[in-house]
């Protein structure tokens, strides 16, 4: 609880100052406009907090999310139907998952070397895929795949089929019921308890009889295959995705959020409320300088400086609590 | 964990307090948006202009230079956030135009909206106000052939080959190399050096058969730098960089490879390291839209339109002009008045312009 007392404080005051920074702020369709951006950026912030966990880092995260984007809209260029154009981006997802994985415990490589290398060929991978691509370029090929591409976009976004209007938070539904299935493994099951031990100390878990790498490949391909969603979802609200610039430095909004959710970079620590928490601070925040009409030079300053403060809250807190445990 | 909660609430609340001036600023004008496209010079010269129109018309203005270069995903919650808030008034650098219509259409239904700089015809769009892209696109291809009367050796540079000012102004450039309309070039190698692939125009060899895009202002130095290495040694050269950030880019290598004195070098906007080349002699000249005037401009139409105005709104294209070290006289092309200041007078001017706004 005092995990993420923090970060419950630093929403509370964030959407405080949102609500009352304009009176159309705290109405219901910007509010659902942030659910939706914290629901994309949750489900990476989930992959991303797993492998946390469990004593790695993932930093091809955002790459994969490009990579998938436009892997998606390629496909469907090329005459694949969107409804089986998903499954086949997340199982790409979790094939990279599955090569950073096996790098990682077989070859013994460092997470942080291979997941960098993976940030850099995923990238490159987009930019042989294809330039920019959006669904009115794919529907213009393809006038058959419109209504399967606004049914997707209706389900997984929440926006109109017929002119796109955002009318319901899908994207954050999305993030619950993805989140309620990590909460699952990790607070309920014996494999929650492997990857708390496996972060704690890898050497305990291995005595304990866990199978360290196993578990390791398994969350890496979690890890990867949500950033495959997410570039699916990426390809389905954005106008258009660009291969140099869709899902860009995600990864570290992704790993931002499971920090700030409560998760220890040295691992074994971390929950499933924090991790949906930790994700939700970004999007609130870019609300917030987007309603103040903050100009344009001041916006980052003004979000690395409530980051760092939220941080050092967060840590204050923490060190209380331990004070008067 | 009470002591915790204490220190939670009580550092919220301090938060909390410390916003209250930024919301204090609150005001009940009308508020007008004007999102940009990248983080750029150019768009900085725009912001003053827009600057300026919005005190003159005693509006609040919103002016946001897109963060992430050329994405469209990143700007359009900019401009939704702005519609929920109600401006009077939206003017957008749209990036991607086919792709982002069906968004735009959906937003000029709710809000006055303008294009500037990269329209999208197709939305609804009340105006748009910026240069005819092609012409000025033809302009430079003028100037290249001015450059290398016998043909040579060309590249041009550019942040999108996809926005409709990109396409346009490149086509612009090849149709006068090639002195044809909708020109697509012949594929060939270099006739000297047949490493070297791209495609014919006329008599220019264009390297690598397209305009070399380098989607954001951080990949403008190393692309140029990459083709001057490929280019070094042949003889007429002349490289040409579209988007306000390149030629400085193109400069900038040229420069750093002692390769200035042999390629000439045409420019787009008005950069201030492109107008200090151009007085040193390095550049030979550039094409200039008038960034100040689309940002004044397009604050002046939405302030007025949000007042029941609609005289402001802009019908025509705005000139393009051509600044050389000398200047020249004015010339008529197709039937457009196009001017070719001195770069020290166009310099001073726009100098005057942003020394004009009040901070």
């Amino acid at each position: 609880m005092t995990r993420i007392l923090g970060v419950l404080g630093l929403l509370v005051v964030l959407y405080t100052t949102l609500i009352t920074s304009h009176p159309k702020a705290g109405e219901p369709d910007n509010l659902i406009s942030v659910a939706n951006l914290q629901g994309r950026f949750g489900i990476i912030t989930l992959g991303a907090a797993l492998v946390i966990i469990v004593g790695g880092i993932d930093l091809s995260i955002g790459a994969v999310v490009g990579c998938s984007a436009v892997l998606f809209g390629v496909l469907m260029n090329k005459g694949v139907h969107p409804f089986a154009a998903v499954p086949i981006v997340i199982l790409f997802g979790a094939t990279v998952g599955l090569t950073n994985g096996s790098l990682i415990t077989r070859l013994k490589l460092q997470p942080f070397l291979v997941t960098l290398c993976g940030m850099f060929v995923f990238r490159g991978f987009a930019r042989l895929l294809g330039g920019t691509l959006g669904q009115a370029s794919v529907i213009e090929g393809h006038p058959e795949y419109k209504d399967p591409i606004r049914t997707l976009r209706h389900l997984l976004i929440g926006k109109d089929p017929i002119d796109g209007e955002l009318i319901f938070p899908a994207q954050f539904i999305l993030l619950i019921v993805l989140a309620g299935l990590v909460g699952f493994f990790l607070h309920r099951t014996a494999y929650g308890r492997y990857w708390y031990a496996i972060g704690h100390s890898e050497l305990a878990a291995k005595y304990a009889g866990v199978n360290v790498s196993r578990q390791r490949v398994v969350i890496y391909v979690v890890c990867s295959a949500l950033a495959a969603l997410t570039g699916v979802l990426l390809f389905l609200d954005a106008p258009s995705v660009q291969s140099d610039n869709a899902g860009f430095s995600w990864e570290l909004y992704a790993i931002l959020g499971a920090v700030l959710g409560g998760c220890s970079l040295r691992g074994g620590e971390g929950t499933a409320v924090g991790m949906v928490l930790g994700a939700m601070v970004l999007p609130v925040l870019e609300s917030l300088v987007n309603f103040r009409g903050d100009a344009s030079d001041v916006i980052p300053v003004v979000i690395g400086l409530t980051l760092l403060i939220g941080a050092i809250v967060d840590e204050l807190i923490r060190q209380r609590s331990r004070i008067h445990r | 964990m009470f002591p915790a909660l204490r220190l939670s609430v009580v550092l919220g609340l301090a938060l909390v307090l410390a916003s209250l001036p930024a919301c204090s600023k609150k005001s009940e004008k009308i508020k007008i948006g004007v999102v940009t496209n990248c983080t750029a010079e150019f768009w900085s010269l725009a912001e003053a202009g827009a600057n300026k129109a919005a005190q003159e018309a005693d509006v609040e203005l919103q002016f946001r230079q897109l963060e992430k270069d050329f994405d469209a995903s990143a700007q359009m919650p900019i401009i939704d956030s702005w519609v929920k808030q109600g401006v009077g008034g939206i003017a957008v650098s749209v990036i991607d135009p086919k792709n982002q219509t069906e968004d735009l259409t959906r937003i000029a239904k709710k809000v006055p909206l303008i294009t500037m700089d990269n329209d999208a015809d197709q939305t609804g769009r009340l105006c748009y106000i910026g240069i005819d892209n092609y012409e000025a696109g033809k302009a430079v291809g003028r100037l290249v052939k001015k450059s290398l009367p016998k043909g040579g050796t060309v590249a041009i540079f550019i942040g999108s080959t996809k926005s409709a000012n990109g396409k346009a102004r490149t086509q612009g450039v090849l149709d006068e190399l090639a002195g044809q309309k909708d020109a697509t070039g012949t594929a060939a190698a270099h006739p000297t050096n047949a490493d070297l692939k791209g495609k014919q125009f006329g008599q220019f060899f264009l390297v690598d058969g397209e305009a070399k895009e380098d989607g954001s202002p951080n990949n403008a130095q190393p692309l140029a730098a990459a083709v001057l290495a490929r280019v070094k040694g042949l003889p007429d050269v002349c490289l040409v960089g579209l988007y306000a950030y390149n030629p400085p880019a193109i400069l900038e290598e040229a420069r750093s490879k002692s390769m200035l004195k042999d390629v000439k070098i045409i420019g787009f906007d008005e950069a201030w390291v492109t107008l200090k080349g151009i007085a040193d002699g390095e550049i030979v000249a550039t094409v200039v839209q008038d960034p100040f005037m689309y940002g004044y401009k397009s604050v002046e139409a939405l302030a007025a339109k949000a007042k029941g105005d609609d005289s402001k709104l802009v019908k025509e294209p705005i000139p393009y002009r051509v600044v050389t070290k000398d200047g020249g006289p004015d010339e008529t092309v197709n039937g457009m008045v196009v001017k070719f200041p001195k770069v020290a007078d166009f310099e001073a001017k726009l100098r005057a312009d942003l020394a004009s706004v009040k901070k």
